[in-house]
């Protein structure tokens, strides 16, 4: 076993290389701007240089000459499209602001334009001969521009229902005999996958291909369809590999349709290969958020109230928001717990999900508080948490499914050599680094949402799974393959596995850490239906045929021990005694609570996420711990972070060499988050300055340092048939907040606004 | 690196032809025209199609291109050889990277007609008789990618990094393989695939 592939413990299944891994590392593997059209025209946007205003006229005419120019579109020849509403209000959308609709402008590198031409080049250089005049209004930037407006999320977002609350905050506050009270900030964040945000668009009479990175096929299918005012029926999204998403590529930008429909006008397949600065404005990002927390707690540590008020900001024609508090009031146990979320509405393009969206603003500012505390009451942090450590959500009193918060606390502080550390600031040093020691919790929700799936399996074992789900790099692919080679009792290498392409059965959107357990459990409830068909041809008593379902779980080992205490099924006796070739099952899950429409929204591209605080008598979180070393140059002030150690329990552990990879790469960016990524934005422009990758830090090899994954065994049969809790976003939550816990131990400043950078670190 | 003299077919020398176009805008028009003066003098027009052979993987390949066509647009719109990722066009991530000459080069920061005469190698010419290059394996085996877009780029960096006498330890293997993005976070797989890879490339 290398470090990159751990051998399995308990409940975990087999560290197999990834399916697409062959495809990978041969350039095989092709993502939507690598299929190839019959005679593309190239696009090539012309984007706003104002954020708030109109668009007097524009001048084509230098652009129209440039040799190969087929058609320039702009609002006054556009395409006329339909509305579609926002992603969380039931629509598709990742913004309600549509593109060439009117001369308005909502936000700063809005698309304006669209020039299509023979060549790539011919098609960026007429767009940048497009010359436009603007009557240009001053925006409201952010948090304290002139001319936001603020208003309590309840009640404007449909996604945002109610602010918890629990006993009496303010009476408890008030009487705690140790109180906390602070602020904390974090930054715009752009994802920044490496794939460019492309859209290529071919028409076969009326049908549409679109290829485009995506991590909703469905929505996206559906989404175009809805604003082409086209039967979906009509339209294929095709994506077999999607290059990173992280967030992205969730909902519909408002790039896919209009390309879809100018493609139709001229009458050519269209590719489109938006720029990197582009892709900062023509979809989402995390939004800037401010929180305040106040805590109150008895000398001994135990928490009596607890106050989370977030702030978040949006765009002036969505109120997106993440509400973080629904997870940062249920974390510890704290029997009187007051929250508010506020939206702050500014001309800005509107926000979206980026990896653990609420968790990774509303757990720094929790977790550093925590920090916090620890250091008022002169207590370990770890033993705060534990003293804390709840088994029952404290807002509406239901249990935990499993939580094994302290369990991974206890590991990870082993691991990292907690007990090493001098518990006083400014106390560790080696030369001219100053070494800090930091922790804090990590969580996300477990959540599940309706998939279905097809399944064919050939008389020689041979096996072929069709769902359209999403490979992002999660290993999606790779844990389908491994659900249906354990359930059919094949080997691995006999099953093939079809995703990322609409006309294959509906899964749901890659988001919110929910697709291992959807698109397995549905691959699984699929794969029984093949064992009993065949158990019925074999043994045409119906209670051995039900047998099937109880008897063959997912088992720790390989295939050969799925139905073990029972005869294995001899498939090719079962297919003898049928008679033929091939047996095919089609079928259609969904987890216990989903909506009564669930199998309409999910075929229509709406998903109906449930679990997490929402399932009716438990609650269902994966937990974490992460502890980091940082080291602070004294004289410099470079801040670097040598050790990040993780260990994490999520449920059953599909694949260890897979789930490793997601949660390190969590880590990463939680790093990133806290030391180098932030979106800066010109206050006076309401404009995005560092849009590119060289000025929008991310971390290169060199800042990376040594990262230890631990994941414990955890059972879970509360949750779904697979007993998986979703850690794509575990990883990167409580990072933030370790990291600032370090630098507090380092320096003793303690710093609440992200990223820190050395011009924040005062010695 | 040495220069290493690219006139092959094309009869232009890389070193004179550097040194002389330096400073100037038409570096690729200059190029082509010292090359194969036979043919038409300099375009006038950049979007007017231009003859150029790549030499991609052992093979020639004559192409009409806009004179501003980069390497990997040749490659990746021309070619169908869409192994080469385009993630920033700016030379900032490192996804287009490729051999030329056996040295890494940023394919969207170079013309394509900069590159006449000299042997390109994309991920795509790696693998040989169904037998992964060792690197390619190595990414395998330390699973060094999740969404697979930065890979090939990196692939080839690694190559190139082990080749320059550059994966002698961890830290020069990190710092030498910086110019790779990984949105992913692959890095210490990625470490720990160039360290398995570069004892089987310097034997050879």
């Amino acid at each position: 076993m290398t470090a990159a592939a751990p051998g399995p413990k308990t409940n975990m299944g087999q560290p197999v290389p990834r399916y697409d891994a062959a495809a990978k590392v041969t350039g095989r593997a092709t993502y939507a701007s690598d299929m190839p059209l019959d005679n593309p025209a190239y696009a090539f946007l012309v984007t706003s240089a104002i954020a708030k205003g109109r668009i007097d006229r524009f001048d084509l005419d230098d652009a129209r000459r440039v040799r190969g120019v087929i058609e320039i579109v702009t609002h006054e020849n556009a395409p006329k499209l339909k509305e579609s509403k926002l992603f969380s209000n039931g629509g598709y959308a990742g913004t309600t602001i549509q593109p060439l609709k009117s001369a308005e402008i909502a936000h700063d590198g809005q698309i304006i334009a669209v020039v299509v031409a023979e060549s790539y080049e011919a098609a960026r250089e007429a767009a940048n001969r497009v010359k436009v005049s603007y009557s240009a209004a001053a925006p409201s930037a952010t948090f304290d521009s002139p001319g936001t407006t603020t208003a309590a999320a309840k009640g404007q977002s449909s996604q945002f229902k109610e602010d918890p609350k629990v006993g009496d905050f303010a009476k408890a506050f008030d009487a705690a005999e140790v109180k906390l009270v602070a602020s904390y900030e974090t930054p715009t964040q752009h994802h920044n996958p490496m794939e460019l945000f492309t859209t290529s668009c071919a028409w076969m009479g009326d049908n549409l291909v679109i290829y485009e990175g995506s991590q909703y096929v469905y929505g996206l299918k559906n989404g175009v369809a809805e604003q082409l005012g086209i039967d979906a029926d009509k339209v294929r999204v095709v994506n077999p590999y999607v290059g990173g998403g992280f967030g992205s590529r969730g909902s519909m930008t408002p790039r896919t349709a209009i390309i879809a429909a100018i493609a139709k006008h001229v009458n050519r397949p269209i590719k489109l290969v938006p720029t990197r600065d582009q892709g900062f404005t023509i979809t989402t990002h995390r939004a800037e958020t401010r929180h305040e927390i106040k805590l109150g707690a008895s000398r001994d540590g135990k928490l009596v109230a607890l106050r989370h008020e977030g702030a978040e900001v949006s765009s002036r024609s969505d109120a997106y928001c993440v509400g973080g508090t629904k997870t940062t009031t249920r974390l510890y146990a704290c029997p009187n717990v007051d929250s508010l979320v506020s939206i702050v509405r500014a001309d800005r393009n509107t926000p979206g999900f980026m990896r653990s969206p609420p968790e990774v603003p509303y757990l720094f500012a929790l977790e550093s508080a925590l920090d916090e505390l620890a250091v008022k009451l002169n207590m370990d942090p770890v033993e705060l948490r534990r003293i804390n450590d709840a088994t029952r959500d404290p807002i509406d009193g239901k249990p935990y499914t499993s939580r094994s918060l302290m369990a991974c606390f206890d590991e990870a502080a082993k691991a990292f050599g907690w007990s090493q550390r001098s518990p006083q600031s400014k106390s560790m040093s080696d030369g001219d680094w100053l070494i800090g020691y930091g922790c804090a919790a990590t969580c996300y929700p477990t959540l599940m949402a309706p998939s279905a799936a097809r399944v064919r399996l050939h008389r020689d074992g041979r096996t072929r799974v069709e769902i359209a789900g999403h490979e992002i790099g999660t290993g999606a692919y790779t844990v389908i393959a491994q659900t249906a080679a354990e359930r059919l009792g094949v080997p691995l290498e006999k099953v093939a596995v079809f995703m990322g392409d609409s006309d294959l059965p509906p899964a749901p959107v890659a988001g919110g850490s929910n697709s291992t357990a959807s698109t397995c459990s549905a691959v699984m409830m699929v794969c029984d239906q093949i064992r009993q068909r065949l158990l019925k041809a074999v043994m045409p008593s119906d209670s051995l045929a039900d047998k099937a379902k109880e008897t063959v779980g997912i088992s720790p080992a390989p295939s050969t021990q799925a139905g073990k205490g029972d005869r294995p099924l001899e498939i090719e006796k079962a297919f003898d005694a049928l008679g033929v070739g091939v047996v095919e099952e089609y079928g259609e899950w969904k987890p216990d609570g989903a909506p009564m429409d669930s199998f309409r929204a999910m075929h229509n591209g709406q998903v109906r996420l449930v679990g997490g605080h929402q399932m009716k008598d438990q609650i269902a979180y994966a937990f974490g711990a992460e502890f980091v070393e940082v080291r602070i140059n004294r004289f410099t002030h470079e801040i670097r972070c040598p050790r990040l150690v993780g260990a994490f329990a999520a449920g059953r552990i599909m694949n260890p060499r897979t789930a490793r990879s997601q949660l390190m790469g969590g880590l990463i960016w939680g790093m990133s988050s806290a030391l180098l990524e932030a979106t800066e934005i010109d206050e006076r422009n309401a404009r995005y300055v560092n849009d590119n990758l060289a000025d929008y830090l991310v971390p290169v090899n060199a800042d990376v340092p040594g990262v230890e994954v631990i994941m414990l065994s955890e059972q879970d049969d509360h949750i779904n048939p697979v007993g998986a809790k979703g850690l794509g976003e575990l990883g990167n939550v409580g990072t933030n907040a370790a990291i600032c816990n370090a630098i507090y131990h380092a320096t003793g400043q303690r710093i609440r606004k992200l990223p820190v950078r050395l011009e924040n670190i005062e010695l | 690196m040495p220069d290493k003299p690219g006139s092959r077919s094309s009869g232009f020398d890389r070193r004179a032809f550097m040194a002389g176009a330096a400073g100037s805008a038409l570096i690729p028009i200059a190029a082509r025209a010292a090359s194969e003066d036979a043919r038409a003098p300099a375009a006038q027009d950049p979007s007017l199609p231009v003859e150029v052979t790549l030499n991609v993987n052992g093979k020639d390949k004559r192409l009409s291109i806009d004179a501003r066509t980069t390497v990997l647009d040749a490659l990746r719109e021309h070619l169908k050889l869409t192994g080469s990722k385009k993630g920033c066009d700016h030379g900032q991530c490192g996804a287009c990277s490729v051999l030329i000459d056996d040295r890494r080069v940023l394919s969207c920061l170079t013309l394509a007609l900069a590159a006449e005469g000299q042997e390109i190698t994309t991920i795509e010419g790696l693998a040989t008789d169904d037998h992964l290059h060792p690197m390619q394996q190595a990414f395998i085996d330390n699973d060094a990618f999740q969404c697979g877009y930065c890979t090939p780029g990196q692939i080839m960096s690694a190559i190139a990094c082990v080749k320059e006498g550059h994966a002698g330890s961890e830290a020069d293997i990190r710092e030498y393989m910086s110019g790779n993005i990984c949105r992913c976070a692959a890095y210490p797989n990625i470490v720990a695939a160039v360290k398995q890879a570069a004892p089987e490339i310097m034997k050879g």
